[in-house]
């Protein structure tokens, strides 16, 4: 019985072919829409949780309102705060916290660079030489080396910094001088472009220690401290809060940040867009259930004579319904696999768009590789599966309910 | 009683409703015995094809009862007809009416998958069945591909494929050749000799003629033809 629906019904799709593809095509670009939104999700997802996980020790100290996961795609930085400091008595409190393995400081404050005779104004940060490699890595430089620890009186310079500021471009190993000290450049960032929190272009950077010698200040706009357990990591965050925010007599002067929050609001933010992107390509799904509607209908009309003979013949309403449903199903089926297919092939060709593109520098330094899951595929034909039965039930309903005097008419 | 394979109780059948109502056939009372050959004439239009159609339980009477084998259907819902038909109804069109994507061999034996017989056996049974008719060698050809007297004869087969209590034949030889017509009629009598009950509709005063009995519709009026 069943055997012979599935003959019927192929042979039915394969009489009207080019209708058949067609409607096939809608099904199959709903399905590939979403396969490759899917895997795009979860590869970023995977990236960055990839990127972050490392980091799952790590509490990030500021003052104000802390990190936000803005600052987090474009690679850590911190900005401005508004003349507020934390202060040496915070850093020796936090060190006296149970469980702090490491407590790294990151300074920030004015200095003049001269290059080639001509002396500009500049921001200049200081960084423990291990928290510029959880901040940066070499991917963000167009040249040149980040420091290594024992590293004195060199720098790493901002896009802008070595191209823009003077006369002619300073090169990975140029000698500049700040705050009239020498220092020789290690690295170039690469061009950050879209400005704003984060970026890199103006940045002049150098060791903690240097900064303090360069500048003799030592405003701490930002501690990096990693914990022994990463189970305690949030309980120990909460503590440095309360320690620092009673130094300073204010209830909401600093904020601790840990990693893992931060991985975990932006996977929030990654499901929340995947559901998104899924929910945009349910649409097309829509659309070409409604191309499965059409296409069956059609079929019942043209097969009016044929449902009325099947019926003389014997069949039941219930014979009927399953014959057209099982088309629906097969048109359907077919399409999904097809969609499976161009998603998989076509989410490599919107991650190529991406790269390229002009959202490519949103990405940061990020590697973004599509993942496809058997779960997504499983998913894809069960959707089409559901797609296909859903959108000839009513066309089958029809189909049934013809009467078996249709095969006899106009005789 | 018990052998009569149909009695109609007082049957009517009328199309329309409202002011233009057709009365199709009228107050009818029959009985016709199993293993019965029985030819129904009649002009055009007078309610041949409605009284077969009313005993094939292709439709439902106005009024009146009809009993097939012993079963009121006139009572039944559209399944349990649809039941009555694959059971007990060989029903063959004067148009055939194959189903034009499946070969000989897959027409024969749809009805009998709608029975839900195993497949090995409903292949078996369609291939007998079209040896009998004289098509062996057409079973993998489709309808188009098969001359008028072919796809009847196909079309016989698949009737007798659910071991039918009845055969209904409306006007079977009205589509092909005097030749063909024969060789339909020649195979439906074989069938009537084995000892099934077999009706035809026919214009062809020679071809009722070679039934055992005539019944005459006029005007929706059911008569015995004594011959
Ligand atoms: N579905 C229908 N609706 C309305 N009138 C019909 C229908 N079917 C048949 N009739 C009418 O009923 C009468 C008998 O038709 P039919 O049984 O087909 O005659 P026959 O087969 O003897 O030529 C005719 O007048 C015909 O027009
Ligand atoms: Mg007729």
């Amino acid at each position: 019985m069943l055997k012979d629906n599935f003959n019927l019904a192929y042979k039915n799709i394969r009489e009207r072919m080019s209708r058949s593809i067609l409607t096939l095509l809608g099904i199959a670009i709903g399905i590939m829409a979403i396969i490759s939104l899917m895997g795009l999700g979860e590869g970023m997802n995977q990236a960055v949780t990839g990127e972050l996980s490392s980091l799952s020790d790590t509490i990030i100290v500021s003052v104000g309102q802390g990190l936000d996961i803005g600052s987090i795609f474009s690679g850590g930085g911190l900005d401005e705060t508004n003349g507020e400091y934390l202060t040496e008595r915070d850093i020796a409190d936090v060190k006296r916290i149970q469980g702090i393995k490491k407590v790294s400081t990151q300074l920030s404050g004015g200095g003049i660079l001269r290059y080639n005779s001509l002396d500009v104004a500049a921001s200049l940060t200081g960084m423990d030489v291990n928290v510029m490699h959880i901040s940066y890595g070499i991917e963000d430089l167009e040249s040149g080396s980040l420091l290594e620890i024992g590293d004195q009186n060199k720098c790493l310079i901002g896009y802008s910094v070595a191209h823009e500021y003077f006369d002619s471009d300073i090169a990975v190993g140029s000698r500049i001088k700040i705050n009239g000290e020498k220092n020789v450049v290690n690295g170039i960032f690469s061009q950050y472009g879209t400005g704003g929190i984060g970026s890199t272009d103006d940045l002049v950077l150098i060791t903690s220690r240097d900064f303090k010698k360069i500048t003799g200040q030592s405003n701490i706009t930002s501690a990096t401290i990693q914990v022994y357990d990463v189970t305690n990591v949030e309980s120990i965050a909460d503590e440095i809060e309360q320690v620092i925010n009673e130094n300073h007599g204010e209830d909401d002067f600093v904020s601790a940040t840990t990693m893992s929050s931060i991985l975990e609001s932006i996977q929030n933010i990654i499901g929340i867009m995947q559901m998104m992107l899924v929910a945009i390509a349910s649409i097309a799904l829509v659309v070409a259930s409604i191309g499965i509607m059409n296409t069956m209908l059609t079929s019942v009309m043209e097969r009016t004579r044929e449902i009325g003979i099947m019926k003389a013949i014997g069949a039941t309403n219930k014979d009927v319904m399953l014959i057209f449903i099982i088309e629906g199903m097969l048109l359907s089926i077919v399409g999904g696999i097809f969609g499976i297919l161009l998603g998989v092939f076509g989410s490599q060709g919107i991650t190529g768009l991406l790269t390229a593109g002009p959202m490519a520098g949103g990405g940061g330094g990020m590697s973004l590789t599509p993942i496809i899951s058997i779960g997504s595929i499983g998913l894809a034909v069960g959707v089409s599966l559901v797609v296909g039965v859903l959108s000839s039930l009513y066309p089958a309903w029809k189909a049934a309910r013809m009467s078996p005097i249709e095969a006899v008419r106009y005789e | 009683m018990n052998t009569d394979v149909i009695i109609t109780k007082n049957i009517s059948k009328t199309y329309g409703t409202g002011d233009i109502k057709v009365h199709a056939l009228r107050h009818t009372n029959i009985n016709i015995k199993r293993g019965d050959y029985i030819a129904i004439i009649g002009p055009s239009g007078s309610g041949k094809s409605t009284f077969m159609n009313l005993i094939g339980c292709l439709d439902k009477p106005s009024s009146g009862k009809l009993f097939i084998d012993g079963t009121d259907v006139s009572q039944l819902n559209e399944n349990q007809l649809a039941t009555i038909r694959r059971e007990k109804i060989g029903f063959i069109f004067q148009k055939y009416n194959l189903i034009p994507t499946l070969n000989a061999l897959e027409n024969v034996s749809l009805s009998t998958s709608f029975a839900g017989v195993k497949n090995k056996d409903r292949l078996k049974r369609a291939e007998k069945l079209l040896g009998m008719v004289d098509l062996s060698k057409r079973m993998l050809h489709k309808p188009s591909e098969m001359s008028g007297g072919e796809q009847q004869r196909v079309a016989i087969a698949r009737a007798l494929s659910n071991d039918p209590s009845i055969i209904l034949a409306d006007e079977p030889t009205g589509n092909v050749d005097t030749k063909s017509g024969n060789r339909i009629m020649g195979i439906l009598e074989d069938i009537n000799n084995k000892g099934e009950t077999v009706i035809i509709v026919t214009h062809d005063p020679n071809i009722a003629k070679r039934a055992k009995r005539i019944l005459k519709i006029q005007d929706g009026v059911v008569s015995e033809e004594n011959a």
